[in-house]
């Protein structure tokens, strides 16, 4: 019984730890496809970029000998956010901006249909891009606390929780890097022309805000976001050229299923899925942890079409 | 204050030929017209949504159409567009903020504001929800305070009236009307209710199948036999 309960505690911290990281992932994602709609099946492998960047800012750039093996990660994964944004920035000027924001507002689809194509183009050449410049083997950014832990308890009879400290760090670092971001895009002039710009771009431009600059800002944004979110995701999961792919899934079911704009609800959706990924593992079996995913995803978009944070509002 | 000479423009096809209209400062001007007449595809020209063939557009002494169009507003020009066209995913106050995103509109917030929730109490009532929750002649009445927010030297309003009430739609007028009467605000209207329009207007364009069929002061206009056959019902 109490090997049960360990089991269930164990796994339900897991999944909250985990579920913080894939819950930051998915908000970055949530920035480019809730809010300004924009269709970006390269997200994965932006985040993969990320990985990589974090992992040679550590390696390689200094940061593994200036702040050490233990934090230095950290550091470097911090870091390459804001490389990540800048490099989304770009992408968009030169490539997707051909294909959104007022340039395509008036169109039919909004050109949904060239990103979709534009951006899986972007996420092929990203993968074998990839395999080319960072070769197949994989790679990790180990820090020691990734295989330390702390022990929570005895919390009652004798049963404890250990909690990876490595995790740990991360589900703080999500939480906090998400808590900004979300005062960001509630509060600020800023946050708030992003929205106004993605809820009807024409009205936008009469206000005087320039949409293509919103949608700018919110790519690169979004793109450092989930760059962040995987190189937390890298202190415990090794990761190669097409880890993209078995993440963009993920962001796209988080996204979905915390409801289309919502910001926070793309990180509610990320959290449930961390958590049904380990919880899951009590009563199936690891391979079917993806399986479970969806299951659950399809409960509750039968129920709640719209996901947990989604309005019904009438778009005029 | 605007003045929009031989003014050529549309779509694939020109929807406006040839148009000239003139509003000074502190005038109250109504284009009035049927359906199609091209009075929408006028307002998208100046706020840069649509783009001139030929003709020039001068506002307060600059050429307008060297200018991009999300720095239009910048200059003063607040555009209340046919169909309301709020934020519906952002709350009323969120919606009049957005009013303010220009220069003027920031340094006269607070005194703005009150002036209009003063104008148009619902919106005052209303601040936290979403606006595309509100019914449509409160939209329309966000739509008016949003221009207003911006501290505009000129009011363009796209139809007002649009798919409302006709009781709703009075009120409006009314609204605007003692808005004009207090600001002393430039207003440029497009309107289909072409009695209440040239009523509280100085002076009126008829635009018909994108031309300038007639233009005058108010009191020329109404008296026009044409006018009077074929929009007032006389």
């Amino acid at each position: 019984m109490t090997q049960v309960l360990e089991g269930f505690l164990q796994a339900l911290s897991a999944g909250l730890l985990i579920g913080a990281v894939y819950g930051l992932m998915c908000v970055g994602l949530g920035l480019i496809f809730g809010v300004m709609r924009v269709i970006n099946f390269a997200q994965g492998d932006f985040m993969m970029l990320g990985m990589y960047a974090a992992f040679y800012f550590f390696t390689a750039l200094g940061v593994q000998a200036t702040f050490g093996n233990t934090f230095g990660p950290f550091v470097a994964i911090l870091l390459a956010g804001p490389v990540l944004a800048v490099f989304g920035y770009f992408v968009h000027l030169t490539l997707i901006s051909r294909v959104s924001g007022t340039r395509t507002s008036s169109l039919e689809g909004e050109g949904h249909y060239a990103q979709l194509i534009l951006t899986l183009g972007i996420a092929l050449i990203l993968q074998n891009g990839g395999l080319l410049v960072f070769g197949s083997v994989l790679a990790s950014i180990r820090t020691p606390l990734s295989s330390s832990a702390w022990e929570l308890g005895p919390l009652f009879y004798d049963v404890s929780v250990f909690i990876n400290k490595a995790r740990g760090i991360d589900a703080v670092v999500s939480l906090v890097t998400m808590l900004l971001l979300t005062l960001m895009i509630t509060r600020s002039r800023i946050g708030k022309s992003l929205r106004a710009a993605a809820d009807n771009p024409t009205a936008a431009t009469y206000m005087g805000i320039d949409v293509d600059r919103a949608h700018r800002i919110a790519f690169a944004l979004g793109t450092g976001i989930t760059a962040i979110a995987g190189g937390l995701l890298a202190t415990n999961y090794p990761f190669h050229p097409f880890v993209g792919v078995e993440y963009v899934i993920v962001m796209y079911a988080g996204v979905v299923l915390g409801g289309m704009g919502s910001i926070i609800g793309a990180f509610w959706g990320g959290m449930t899925i961390g958590l049904v990924q380990q919880m899951s593992t009590l009563i199936l079996p690891t391979q079917l942890q993806n399986a479970a995913i969806f299951v659950v995803f399809l409960l509750i978009i039968f129920f709640r079409p719209q996901g947990f944070f989604g309005r019904m509002v009438e778009r005029t | 204050m605007l003045h929009i000479e031989g003014l050529t423009s549309g779509y694939s096809i020109p929807v406006l030929n040839d148009v000239s209209i003139k509003v000074e400062e502190g005038q109250f001007v109504a284009i009035v017209g049927p359906n199609g007449a091209g009075k929408t595809t006028l307002f998208k020209t100046i706020s840069g949504i649509v783009r001139p063939s030929t003709g020039t557009i001068r506002f307060a002494n600059q050429d307008l159409l060297s200018i991009r169009p999300a720095q239009r507003a910048h200059l003063g020009i607040a555009h209340v567009p046919e169909g309301r066209q709020v934020f519906p995913s952002l709350t009323v106050m969120e919606n009049l903020e957005m009013g303010a995103m220009t220069e003027a509109g920031q340094r006269d917030w607070k005194h703005n504001i009150e002036r209009i929730f003063e104008w148009l109490p619902i919106l005052a009532e209303r601040r936290g929800q979403f606006a595309g929750t509100l019914s449509g002649g409160q939209q329309q009445m966000l739509a008016i305070g949003r221009g207003l927010a911006s501290s505009p030297k000129l009011l363009m309003l796209d139809e007002p009236s649009m798919g409302l009430a006709p009781t709703i739609a009075d009120f409006i007028f009314e609204r605007l009307i003692e808005i004009r009467r207090q600001s002393n605000l430039t207003i440029l209207l497009v309107e289909q209710r072409v009695a209440e329009a040239l009523e509280s207007a100085d002076h009126g364009y008829v635009l018909e199948a994108g031309r300038v069929a007639l233009e005058g002061n108010n009191q020329t206009l109404r008296a026009d036999d044409r006018i009077r056959k074929a929009y007032l019902g006389m």
